[in-house]
């Protein structure tokens, strides 16, 4: 029974983030950016983050890595950063990459970290990278991907630098939003008997999501 | 003068408020939550929005079923009304509104104006031959405004079911079959009958991912602006004249006039309060930037001038005030008969002319008469917005009112047709990506099975 309620919470907790609307962006957020003012940025950026499979799917990976508040912390602390200097410094130098081939990369990063948590390089006798600098730098990248998205908009040039960070905080809003669950969750499990099962589950999950988003943005990016 | 420039501006006021119901993209996905925006103004700016008791009906019409639009599903901002509704299974929906006829008293000159600003020529000819145009006008006018926009990828047939409004635009096949490049047939309807020999304007706004690989009709941007596409009618620019811009600032707020002449003065006014000094600076083609400054007190001058050595036919001024949307003032003018010229603002009616003087595009695009089926066959050029209207304007037979007129407008996007595998950089974010319930069900079902496993292993 307690093994089923456990389900029961994965479920709940995998689903909650993904609730809502699409990845991409849509006719009623470019409204929602059109006729709204600043708050609207901060709203459309915690959706985007909030429906961002992608993003979650790598945050994941990294709480699961962490123990202890402290951790979680540092670690939330430095992709933000990362993120953060991507998202401000891409959208407003109007740096714009291919989506597809940035999704594609970030679809990576949740392999790699499916890949690390699965002990991977210590089976490949391969010493795993610094963990800290690779969340940074792939806090960079997630945070190019979330620019590529703000840039898909029609942002105008009012108040442009306002309205990237309003979409920046919306992004930490949701990012937060989006971690409570995954955090307790994990943290709850963790002192369960089953958790190495779950552990186990949720990376390779990791992975294979990983690798078929993967695959789908550069069947997209050829594609198109 | 002080009562030309009144009727000047009432008759743009009236003459500006075309009904549009429009969304951003036109693709939408099953099932979600979308909103469609009615615009009352032109198509690019709605100037007020519209009270639910002024609507006879609003509906939808999607998978075989017309759905009433319940009042709370409107809300509105700024000027905009807008209709917030969940989408429901793929088909070509259909969202229209119709409203309560409404009487609008004009005097001779307003009314012949906004006849002609609005393309409403065949009524602007009769009063000429019957020697009608000193005849003020009672007009009793209702509008009636319909989208046609595509939800998930299945078509269907709601497109082509009337919702029996006074007129009606119906096509004759689904807007969304057709690409750009391609023509479609539009049959307009007046008490469901086939409404012949009537004047309809089309148009179209590029759609923000818009493209096209039209050699002849390249998209592209200006200053970070929406990618658009010149093709050859859609600007003229006859040898004769040169183009230049004034662009002056009155206090923080520049803006500017662009026009292009050849001739040698012009003047202009501006009514702004706030205006004090500015400095107009232009460009001819060919020839360098230059400037001309002059300072004049706001509220005792609304006149000035400026000067040009050179010669002018027709030109635009194009400015703001204060932190009113840009607007402009096309005029021509013949180069030998007349060297100097002026308009004028009016203090009174500035908020009416700040939205009324917008660009006004009430009668560009194509401009087509409906043949003796009501149809008209429109040509699709390019990627974008398209937008048709037409005023069906009559003498009235009742009581009261002189004329009687119908509005109608229809709008529906039109993309190109990627079968054709031509090279493209943009992506439709609304039609694309993976739909949400498959990866939740996918993540939900691989993550318990792997849980099971690992755990029975264990």
């Amino acid at each position: 029974m307690p093994q089923h309620r456990n389900i029961l919470i994965l479920i709940i907790t995998i689903a909650f983030p993904l609730v809502g609307m699409a990845h991409g962006v849509s006719s009623s957020d470019q409204g929602t950016l059109d006729n709204g003012d600043l708050l609207s940025y901060i709203y459309v950026g915690a959706k985007h983050m909030l429906t961002g499979y992608d993003h979650l799917l790598f945050l994941a990976g990294v709480v699961f890595y962490l123990k202890g508040s402290k951790d979680i912390m540092k670690f939330i602390t430095v992709f933000t950063i990362g993120h953060c200097i991507t998202l401000i410094g891409a959208t407003y130098l109007e740096i714009r990459i291919n989506e597809h081939f940035i999704d594609a990369v970030i679809a990576l990063s949740a392999v790699y970290k499916g890949f690390e948590n699965l002990g991977g390089f210590k089976r490949c006798n391969v010493k795993s990278p610094n963990l800290l600098l690779m969340v940074l730098i792939f806090g960079l990248i997630h945070g190019l991907g979330l620019s590529t998205r703000l840039q898909s908009f029609d942002v105008g040039n009012e108040q442009f630098l306002s309205k990237i960070i309003s979409f920046n905080l919306g992004v930490e809003l949701g990012q937060i939003v989006a971690l409570i669950p995954i955090v307790f969750l994990i943290s709850q499990w963790r002192k369960k008997e089953s958790y190495q099962s779950f552990y186990k589950a949720a990376n390779v999950y990791l992975l294979i999501a990983g690798v078929l988003l993967f695959v789908y943005q550069v069947y997209h990016g050829l594609s198109v | 003068m002080k009562n030309k420039v009144l009727l000047f501006g009432l008759v743009l006021l009236f003459c500006s408020h075309d009904m549009y119901l429009k969304l951003d993209s036109y693709f939408l996905q099953p099932n979600t939550d979308e909103q469609i925006l009615l615009f009352n103004g032109t198509f690019d700016a709605s100037e007020n929005v519209i009270d639910r008791d002024r609507m006879v009906d609003a509906s939808l019409l999607g998978n075989g079923q017309r759905i009433t639009i319940t009042e709370n599903q409107w809300s509105e901002k700024d000027s905009i009304t807008y209709l917030n509704f969940k989408t429901g299974s793929a088909g070509t929906w259909v969202a229209g509104v119709s409203t309560k006829a409404r009487n609008i008293e004009m005097e001779a000159e307003a009314f012949n104006n906004y006849l002609e600003h609005d393309g409403v020529k065949d009524m602007l000819e009769s009063r000429r031959k019957n020697d009608l145009l000193e005849e003020d006008a009672i007009e009793k006018y209702s509008k009636h405004v319909k989208v046609i926009f595509q939800v998930g990828d299945a078509t269907s047939n709601d497109w082509s079911k009337p919702l029996g409004y006074p007129i009606e635009f119906i096509p004759q096949e689904n807007p969304y079959n057709v690409h750009t490049g391609d023509s479609i047939v539009i049959k307009l309807l007046r008490d469901g009958k086939p409404l012949t020999n009537q004047l309809v304007y089309a148009d179209y706004k590029p759609s923000k991912n818009g493209h096209t690989h039209d050699d002849q009709t390249k998209m592209h941007s200006h200053d970070g602006g929406e990618p658009h596409s010149h093709s050859d009618d859609m600007h003229d620019h006859k040898d004769t004249t040169e183009d230049h811009e004034h662009t002056h600032k009155h206090g923080d707020d520049e803006h500017s006039h662009g026009h292009s002449h050849d001739d040698n003065d012009h003047d202009h006014e501006h009514a702004s309060g706030t205006t004090k000094s500015h400095e107009h600076t232009h460009k001819h083609s060919n020839k360098e930037e230059h400037s001309h400054d002059h300072e004049h007190d706001a509220s005792a001058t609304k006149n000035h001038e400026h000067e040009h050595d050179d010669k002018a036919k027709s030109h635009e001024h194009t400015h703001k005030h204060g932190n009113k949307e840009e607007h402009s003032h096309d005029h021509k003018h013949d180069a030998n008969a007349t060297e100097n010229h002026e308009h004028e603002h009016d203090n009174i009616d500035i908020e009416q002319l700040d939205h009324s003087t917008k660009p006004h595009t009430h009668n560009t695009g194509q401009e087509i008469r409906t043949n003796e089926k009501g149809e008209v066959t429109v040509q699709l050029k390019a990627d974008g917005i398209w937008y048709l209207r037409t005023i069906h304007l009559m003498n009235s037979e009742e009581a009261g009112p002189t004329h009687e007129s119908n509005w109608a407008t229809l709008t529906f996007e039109v993309s190109h047709d990627h079968r054709d595998n031509k090279d493209h950089d943009h992506h439709d974010h609304d039609s694309e990506g993976i739909p949400m319930w498959i990866f939740i069900a996918a993540s939900i079902v691989v993550i318990g099975g792997l849980f099971f496993i690992f755990n029975r292993k264990k």
